[in-house]
């Protein structure tokens, strides 16, 4: 269950943080300014107050979403705006003459943006990805709250039937955590090692 | 609109209400970690005497239910925001839960209980003199009490409030806590757990009543049909069994009486059998 919420928030998160970036970047004045106040607000609430508007909000209007969706809405809107401000510092690492110069040999601005921009700051984000990867896989716990039974709901289900058992079943979730970064960290690892271009990194 | 195009929205009108009719189904929210009411098996089921009340009242009162696991804070809300339809989960009736939601009548009644460790010498007086530090469940009428009557009256005990029933008890064992005020069976739960590590030090009678709770109005009408579930319970006799079944029991010989049992209630669709099976069963196992 936190896999598939971490899968969809991290989707979501990708998809729209890659958007907003550019937006943040390279849009005109106005969408620019939507951009950075969609990451404050997103960056501002806490996730669990977050979960709680997203799961309430709707069903004020008689909208019902299932525990599941709020979920990997609020948490994936969330992590949208941290992998928007990751995507960000990336695409503006990108010396200017290199848009320039794309330019000049005749790609249009979104061209630029497609074939020279985003493939180089993609991988220089991945290092930062990571880390939001690692962030948000431990958030996946907050979902409990409202009504997902996820890994930490169920060694609560085996604590509140034997006492005893509490802690080592505590101590259970927090190595299938530590499993779980290493394995998701290892791939990034990889990805990282194989998309890697010599001669791109760091270079002033 | 022609005369036959007529009956064919008539007869799709009439096909949809009936199915929407077969499938009548209610969502109970219940915070099931929180035994002997509502806890979850070795085997992974949703087991405990809040929901197969809830199971037995569905099957005389012909509609369906699905059990909807959710933090005990959150079921009230739930419940207003439209979430869920019922909150069965122990739920104490006080008047100030009752301004926003509609209770049924009660079904059980319970009394706080004062927990300590067995080694401290704590009578239910000194665990609860000023500059204690006092556990509860968040939420819970438990630690309500020890805000109105203790610290409200100037009783300067110092409250810890915990997320669920085990980390108070985690805390109490391990000592950061001086007492644990908590409803009595799963008070007694704990104490059979840690036998001579814990120890009730005293009961408070506050002859709480639990109830089902819905939303404020009863839109849907479930309340009268929980009423008369209820009454069916109590004259066949089901009620007695199933409470005789559930209290005073270890949860290892509930649980598997359970699943011998709970075919009855669900396939065969027989409460009465079913509740028959389970107090039997319960008793065998745990002699």
């Amino acid at each position: 269950m936190n896999l598939a919420l971490l899968g969809g928030l991290l989707g979501l998160g990708f998809v729209l943080g890659v958007l907003i970036a550019i937006l943040e970047v390279y849009g005109p004045k106005i969408l620019r300014l939507c951009a950075s106040v969609y990451t404050w607000v997103f960056r501002s609430i806490p996730e669990i107050l977050l979960l709680l508007l997203v799961w309430f909000g709707p069903s004020q209007f008689g909208v019902q979403i299932s525990p599941f969706f709020a979920a990997v809405l609020a948490l994936g809107l969330r992590s949208s705006a941290y992998q928007a401000e990751i995507f960000r510092g990336a695409l503006q690492s990108i010396p200017s003459g290199q848009t320039l110069a794309a330019r000049a040999l005749g790609l249009s601005r979104l061209g630029t943006i497609r074939h020279i921009l985003l493939p180089q700051a993609l991988r220089l984000s991945l290092a930062g990805w990571g880390n939001e990867f690692a962030v948000v896989l431990k958030d996946t716990t907050l979902a409990y709250a409202i009504g997902v039974v996820e890994v930490m709901r169920q060694a609560r289900y085996i604590a509140s039937r034997n006492f005893p058992l509490t802690l080592p079943a505590y101590i259970l979730v927090a190595l299938l955590f530590l499993a779980a970064t290493y394995f998701g960290l290892f791939v990034i690892g990889k990805l990282e090692e194989r998309l890697r271009i010599p001669g791109l990194e760091a270079r002033r | 609109m022609t005369l036959r195009s007529f009956w064919i929205v008539v007869l799709g009108v009439v096909l949809l209400s009936t199915l929407s009719m077969a499938a009548e189904k209610f969502i109970v929210a219940s915070d099931i970690a929180w035994a002997p009411f509502e806890w979850v098996s070795a085997k992974g089921h949703y087991v405990g005497f809040d929901l197969d009340v809830m199971r037995m009242i569905a099957v005389l009162e012909g509609y369906e239910i699905e059990i909807q696991d959710m933090a005990f804070d959150s079921i009230i809300p739930a419940v207003i925001a439209g979430k869920v339809d019922i909150g069965a989960s122990g739920f104490t009736i006080t008047a100030e839960r009752a301004q926003v939601v509609d209770f049924s009548s009660p079904y059980w009644t319970s009394d706080q209980t004062v927990l300590v460790r067995a080694d401290s010498g704590l009578n239910i007086v000194t665990a609860l003199m000023p500059g204690r530090r006092v556990g509860a469940q968040r939420g819970t009428t438990g630690a309500i009490w020890v805000e109105e009557n203790l610290i409200a009256k100037g009783v300067a005990v110092e409250l810890i409030l915990y997320e669920t029933y085990p980390e108070a008890i985690m805390d109490l064992l391990a000592g950061r806590v001086d007492a644990v005020v908590q409803d009595q069976a799963p008070s007694e739960q704990a104490v059979r757990q840690y036998p001579g590590q814990l120890l009730i030090a005293g009961v408070i009678k506050t002859y709480e009543e639990f109830g089902f709770l819905v939303a404020k109005g009863d839109p849907k009408g479930i309340l009268p049909r929980i009423e008369r579930g209820m009454k069916k319970l109590k004259e066949s006799g089901a009620w007695d069994n199933l409470v005789a079944a559930y209290f005073g029991n270890p949860l290892e010989a509930i649980e598997a009486a359970w699943e011998a049992c709970i075919d009855i209630l669900l396939v065969n669709k027989d409460p009465v059998g079913y509740a028959a099976c389970l107090a039997q069963k319960v008793r065998e196992l745990s002699q």
